[in-house]
């Protein structure tokens, strides 16, 4: 068994992970399907409010590509179309009628043209993200493989052969549907851990990562597997919605389940919750507790997704599309007197300015370390260099990337290696940056300038 | 918290519509001098937003106040040196503290005026493109008093830090744009506009206060071996080049000093150790080339003396390790500071019309640092361009 050693990184470690517990939530309250949760739709509503809609009823399409359908996780009533500036789509809000009645799909399809299809009509075709530009393929589009990652190396991570357990059979079908029409199906698993029946799945080709965060990323692994040329496209599936295909396929209704951790420093019991894609967050925050926020800090925030690359959402909105976890971390909206001077051993950094980075350095962790929004600082210009180079696992020049980008050079972007990234790729550079550049939304901006250039 | 409150009284005025709006930038400044500022990731608390929610602590305040006490040191032992040096050479019975206070007199103005021209402009152009004030000059400022001679004209000094604020940041769009390093576009305005002033073997040592008679002057190592003289047999011997009591710049002669600042910056990683390196195997490479050819006096005076003379140490911390102006890829850092300290080695063996060669070799790379790095990423762009050629063989 080959194991990839990633040695660039860093696993930021919060307090707070979710402990192996799972509840299972009662499919009641709203459920929400969000066109902000993709990349570069423009939606076209299929719903008004007040319709009964079954879970896989199409509640709107994407005007640019008829492949994209995006279906009720549930069935019930449409309850709100929310819209925001422009008359921008927000989301979809669908009532549970606590019975989840599905849609009968066809289930005997045997050519890929038919699994194509099936997946399509049923929203099972919008979990795939094709790179580069994390977007949802076309109806004939053809991946040079299919990438998917069993190991969340970000803060707070969880543990996805866990959240797996139980739906092996779900899995494998659904590995074999990628497998038939995408081809190559890679899976990365954590090296030295018990993967479960995760090592024993057939029809793909299985990896082993290890090393400190971004090694779970699909980035790094097709980056070490087999990285992207120009002009060929790869495919990438959150491991849950495998199961989620192949559950479909077994049964002929679509039940996008979820399992989804809620985590972090605030949360009471931090444990696993089984319910549905586009869950009610508000549903999950009532099944705990919170710790009691000590001054300065007054409020928390709610982050689908890991805090690095994640989405922060309002304390009544809905998990996003591809979320595993909630991340619950206090707001950082207080002074911090001669912030810039103090020793301070509470305050995570990578740079040895603080004695907690000392600390660090000389593996005495401080377990009490402080970990909040707050942006400890002014936005400046890129300034300091070589903080970059030792968090990306990847052969690109991070720093040169990212201005390439600001500055919007399409060949220099292509040249310097933007198709092999995505946003989440570089958020550890967003995290380090002395700057505080918002990195992440400069590499999106330079991955839309060329989408939109190439018209996709 | 008092002065909390204090701040939050004042602050409708300086935000947009008060009465000192025009005054925002300058009031931001020191709002964040005092503390850090409340903004969360995303802007603002509830806002919608996608990307890193954490931030790492340090930011560039910290950054370069790190510097600044990095600094201390060689300042510390400067002030007290410009002392020992007006003792020494006027024959005058001051003691430790005495010469410290002489010198600190002598320092005292020359860091006032580079801060107030300097951080004035700053301030200006900041309030005039509606933006935060940079702490790139804090630094800066500093930087610059301390490698300038003691009897330097404060106007002199004013127009260079005028200059090096202006034409050597600002144009380009402030802190973080610039390509030279602005404390040696200062030095070398200074260098070039006044070479009087800035030369030779009469600035380096200050006179006392109410001096009238005549100025006594004191030779740097690096000025007797442009001349042609030797250095031995006097008293530049490795003892005191290394501890720094010579005549010279006013804070750059102890290489004992700069060190202490050097450790600080690499035990925090605010300096790249790799600059640092190069800098010191390029001037060692290059004297001890010089020594095995060994054609006149300078070119036999061991390699060694080379990092204890004039302004290398200082440069090689300091200045050469400037994150904007050097190269930004970590093999370009690796011939960025060998070039460096090989052409500063060169330019005062083989030019004595520019003794202090470090200044010069250091704006030369400044120049020429987005080539290195261009090369370096060239060679990642030629790779990756390979790799598509491959796959496009294989699928063909």
């Amino acid at each position: 068994m080959n194991t990839t050693i990633i040695k660039e990184g860093l696993d930021i470690c919060i307090p707070g992970t979710a402990e192996r517990r799972v509840s299972d939530m009662r499919l009641t309250g709203c459920f929400a399907v969000k066109p902000t949760d993709y990349v570069g739709i423009k939606p076209r509503l299929l719903v008004a409010e007040g319709d009964p809609v079954l879970a896989g009823t199409p509640l709107f399409e994407d005007k640019g590509n008829a492949a994209a359908r995006f279906t009720s996780p549930v069935s019930g009533t449409v309850k709100a179309v929310v819209r925001g500036d422009k008359r921008a789509l927000l989301s979809v809000v669908v009532e549970a009628d606590n019975e989840q009645k599905s849609i009968q799909f066809s289930t005997s399809a045997s050519t890929a043209d038919k699994l194509r299809k099936t997946m399509i009509e049923s929203g099972l075709w919008t979990m795939l993200r094709q790179r580069p530009f994390g977007i949802i393929p076309q109806a004939d589009a053809k991946p040079k493989a299919v990438f998917i990652s069993a190991f969340d190396s970000s803060p707070l991570p969880v543990d996805i052969p866990f959240m797996l357990d139980g739906r092996e059979q779900d899995f494998q079908a659904g590995i074999d549907i990628l497998h038939t029409i995408a081809g190559t199906v890679h899976l990365s698993l954590q090296g030295g851990k018990d993967n479960g029946f995760l090592e024993k799945v057939q029809n793909v080709e299985i990896h082993h990562f290890q090393g400190p965060h971004p090694a779970g990323l699909t980035g790094t692994q097709i980056a070490r597997i087999d990285p992207i040329n120009k002009g060929e496209t790869v495919w990438t599936i959150n491991a849950q919605d495998v199961a989620t295909i192949g559950q479909l396929f077994n049964t002929g209704h679509y039940c996008p389940q979820r399992m989804v951790a809620l985590c972090g420093p605030v949360v009471g019991n931090p444990q696993y919750y089984r319910t549905l894609s586009g869950a009610s967050v508000a549903e999950l925050t009532k099944q705990t507790t919170f710790k009691e926020l000590h001054e300065p800090l007054s409020d928390f925030r709610l982050i689908s997704g890991n805090v690095l690359s994640g989405t922060a959402i309002a304390k009544d909105g809905f998990i996003s599309a591809e979320c595993d976890k909630v991340s619950v971390i206090p707001e950082g909206n207080y002074y911090d007197f001669m912030g810039w001077l103090r020793p301070n051993f509470r305050k995570f950094s990578l740079s040895r300015t603080f004695l907690s980075g000392v600390l660090s350095k000389f593996k005495i962790q401080n377990s009490k370390l402080d970990f909040d929004t707050c942006k400890h600082g002014s936005d400046r210009p890129l300034f300091v260099t070589g903080e970059f180079e030792k968090l990306v696992p990847l052969d690109i020049y991070p720093m040169q990337l990212i201005k390439a980008c600001i500055v919007g050079d399409i060949e220099l972007m292509e040249n310097l290696g933007i198709y092999e990234v995505e946003p989440e790729d570089l958020a550890l550079c967003e995290f380090a940056d002395t700057s505080k550049t918002e990195i992440q939304a400069i590499i999106r901006n330079g991955l839309e300038k060329i989408r939109k250039e190439l018209g996709l | 918290m008092i002065l909390r409150d204090f701040f939050d009284k004042l602050k409708p005025n300086f935000s947009k519509g008060g009465r000192f709006e025009k005054l925002s930038s300058t009031f931001e400044a020191f709002e964040s001098f005092a503390f850090t500022p409340n903004t969360v990731t995303g802007g603002k608390v509830g806002a919608a937003y996608k990307g890193s929610h954490i931030r790492d602590a340090v930011d560039l305040k910290r950054t370069i106040i790190t510097v600044v006490i990095a600094l201390l040191p060689a300042l510390l032992f400067g002030m007290w040196n410009i002392g020992h040096q007006t003792a020494t050479y006027y024959g005058l019975d001051w003691g430790f503290w005495h010469q410290w206070w002489f010198g600190f007199l002598r320092m005292l103005p020359i860091i006032v005026v580079c801060y107030i021209v300097g951080l004035g402009i700053e301030f200006l152009f900041a309030e005039i493109r509606h933006e935060e004030v940079s702490e790139g000059f804090i630094g800066t400022g500093l930087i610059i008093s301390m490698i300038v001679p003691v009897t330097v004209p404060l106007w002199q000094l004013a127009l260079a830090v005028a200059f090096a604020v202006v034409i050597g940041k600002e144009v380009f769009g402030g802190s973080g744009y610039n390509f030279l390093n602005p404390a040696l576009v200062a030095r070398a305005f200074l260098f070039f506009s006044y070479p009087s002033h800035m030369s030779g073997d009469s600035v380096w040592v200050a006179a006392p206060f109410h001096f009238t008679g005549d100025v006594v002057t004191g030779a740097t190592p690096l000025g007797l071996l442009s001349g042609g003289a030797s250095i031995y047999n006097s008293q530049f011997t490795i003892h005191n080049l290394f501890i720094g009591t010579i005549p010279g710049s006013t804070c750059e002669t102890s290489v004992i000093a700069i060190l202490l600042g050097a450790l600080l910056l690499l035990a925090t990683g605010i300096a790249s150790w790799r600059i640092m390196l190069s800098v010191v195997l390029g001037g060692g490479l290059m004297g001890l080339l010089f020594n095995a050819i060994g054609a006149n006096e300078y070119m036999q005076v061991p390699f060694y003396y080379h990092f204890l003379m004039g302004g290398f140490a200082f440069g090689c911390v300091f200045m050469a390790t400037d994150p904007v102006t050097a190269a930004q890829t970590n093999c370009g850092k690796w011939i960025y500071g060998f070039l460096i300290g090989a052409f500063a080695v060169l330019l005062r063996v083989l030019n004595p019309a520019y003794p202090e060669g470090m200044m010069l070799a250091i704006l030369l790379m400044n120049c020429f640092s987005p080539l290195i790095d261009h090369c370096v990423v060239a060679r990642n762009i030629k790779r990756r361009q390979k790799r598509w050629a491959t796959a496009e063989r294989r699928t063909a």
